[in-house]
């Protein structure tokens, strides 16, 4: 019995275990709250949702902490005991070659035509070409760099020595600010993509339950072929 | 009545001092024969010329402040002292009123045989007279349970830019040095960064004046160009700047401010403040010379400045609105793509 039939019934698959959709919405929390927080710590003048300037201060560098667990616990789950990362993140020869351009053209074009979606998800194949992409800048790039650069930030006394040797303070903070615009621009995105399934929520509420309904997504496919 | 008799005294004064002038530094000089010279008189008695001459103390001579016997020194009597407050009479009374006058007297703080202007005067410095009391790492300790950072606080502000009612801050930029290895020659990773002294500047300069280390122009002034040379360069090894938040005038109302709790107070942009700074050159007296700095040079994007940065007061413009553009290539896809989602609706019914 493989694990996707194990995980399957009739009507809906386990795709989202319940570890990841802890990291999930520790991360969304978290990284909602560093972008509010972080922008009245950037522009206090025009930005002031959390009353005291320090108490912006405090909660960004908690909710800093708190992403930076939860992306340790996801590296630790994925790569430690599901052991699946390079499966799920990493993509593949044919996908390289075909998949990316096959998924770019059913978002941007087949996709308003009706057409079905190329990928169907599965435990052991979650995304498509373009969110294994996506996601594999924003999982080993973006998110470790600007958790360090906030790391650093946030300890510049003790850890002076290596915050000179990424070249001052004005380089960190140029790249932790540019980082976090980049994470924030991938928000919008992630959350509108997020919306593209049968119905809006039909892609938002796995993440929750942990189960995708499949008849919902076939038949949604089936709807786009007519 | 007061403050007639004191204009009085200062008018009667400023007339003396002009006839007496050469009289008086002739007599200094008969002191710093014995006084200039530390075998003579001890550690205690002892003045540093070179950073008395420059004083504005200097001009008055030590019979400004000091009268001596004719005898003196075999006559056994120490010489009287004028009090701080003959001449300082604002800031005295100012002082007596705050809390510190019960802890410290003025000398404690201010030696007034190397006494110089506020701009004239490290912040290093300022601290360093704090810290003869108040130990640093207690500071650190005390500061820590509410303020973020506080060992970055405590070593990138004087003391009395909050426990004064000092205003009118500026930055001023320090040239500090990590000293080299022994063996290698190199600066030592991991050594704390020294001011660097005017001596020490001299060695790299030789005959030039230290100012042309930044200043490569030498118009006097400091364009942004020219800092951003010298933070690029690797012409000196181990040299940086470190700038520091200082007030432009130093009050004694020694205190707790309400408004320093706070962190608006300098976390937040706008007005002059992080427009004004200096480059503080070290001056062989011990006090520091200022050059202009071009206007805006700290909010520089990561050359100008590249190890000052406050937090919500010297964020970069040109940076923020590259923040923007990656922001609104995030919208592209939810409202662009949400566009034709919206006028498509028919055909995935």
């Amino acid at each position: 019995m493989t694990e996707h039939s194990e995980h399957a019934n009739n009507s809906r698959i386990y795709l989202q275990p319940t570890p990841v959709r802890i990291w999930h919405w520790l991360n969304a929390i978290g990284i909602i709250t560093l972008g509010i927080s972080g922008a009245q710590i950037r522009f206090p003048e025009y930005v002031n949702l959390f009353g005291a300037y320090k108490s912006a201060i405090l909660l960004h560098n908690a909710a800093g902490i708190l992403v930076a667990a939860s992306f340790s616990l996801w590296f630790f789950y994925y790569t430690c005991i599901a052991r699946r990362m390079t499966a799920l993140y990493v993509p593949n020869k044919e996908e390289l070659q075909h998949g990316l351009l096959r998924q770019a053209i059913f978002y941007f074009f087949n996709y308003f035509r009706g057409k079905p979606n190329p990928h169907h998800p599965t435990p052991e194949n979650k995304f498509n070409p373009l969110q294994k992409s996506a996601y594999l800048a924003i999982m080993f790039v973006l998110v470790p760099l600007v958790s360090l650069t906030g790391i650093l930030l946030m300890n510049i006394a003790p850890l002076r020595e290596l915050v000179l040797l990424m070249g001052g303070l004005k380089v960190l903070v140029g790249l932790h600010f540019l980082l976090a615009c980049a994470l924030c621009a991938f928000l919008f995105s992630h959350v509108y993509l997020a919306t593209l399934g049968r119905t809006p929520m039909a892609y938002i509420k796995p993440m929750w339950t942990g189960w995708e309904e499949i008849e919902e997504l076939h038949g949604e496919e089936g709807a786009l072929k007519h | 009545m007061k403050r007639k008799k004191l204009y009085l005294w200062c008018i009667g004064w400023a007339v003396t001092a002009a006839f007496m002038a050469p009289l008086s530094v002739a007599a200094a000089e008969s002191c710093m024969d014995c006084h200039g010279d530390v075998d003579a008189v001890g550690a205690e008695l002892a003045i540093d010329p070179l950073r008395f001459d420059h004083t504005a103390h200097a001009d008055l001579g030590c019979s400004g402040c000091h009268a001596v016997g004719q005898d003196h020194p075999d006559d056994g009597l120490s010489p009287s002292r004028a009090a701080c407050g003959d001449c300082h009479q604002d800031i005295s009374d100012e002082y007596a009123l705050s809390e510190h006058a019960a802890g410290a007297t003025c000398g404690d703080c201010h030696n007034p045989h190397a006494a110089h202007n506020t701009g004239a005067v490290s912040g290093m410095d300022m601290n360093r007279q704090c810290a003869a009391c108040h130990a640093s790492d207690e500071m650190a300790t005390a500061h820590g349970v509410w303020l973020p950072q506080a060992e970055l606080h405590l070593e990138m502000l004087p003391c009395v830019s909050c426990h004064t009612g000092s205003e009118n801050y500026v930055i001023n930029l320090f040239i500090t040095k990590r000293p080299a290895d022994p063996a290698s020659g190199v600066p030592a990773r991991g050594e704390p960064f020294n001011l660097v002294t005017h001596e020490e500047l001299r060695e790299i300069t030789g005959d030039k004046d230290i100012a042309a280390l930044i200043d490569a122009n030498g118009t006097g002034t400091i364009s942004i160009s020219e800092l951003r040379r010298f933070n690029g360069s690797s012409e000196y090894p181990g040299l940086r700047l470190k700038g520091m938040l200082t007030p432009e005038s130093v009050t004694h109302n020694v205190q707790i401010l309400d408004n320093r709790w706070d962190c608006t107070f300098c976390h937040a942009s706008g007005g002059e403040t992080m427009q004004t700074s200096y480059l503080s050159l070290p001056q062989p007296d011990g006090s520091y010379r200022r050059m202009s700095v071009e206007k805006g040079a700290i909010l520089d994007v990561l050359n100008g400045t590249p190890d000052f940065y406050m937090m919500g007061a010297t964020r970069n413009a040109s940076m923020n609105l590259l923040g923007l553009v990656i922001i609104a290539g995030g919208l592209v896809m939810p409202v662009g793509h949400g566009f034709l989602r919206f006028l498509t609706r028919k055909n995935r019914r």
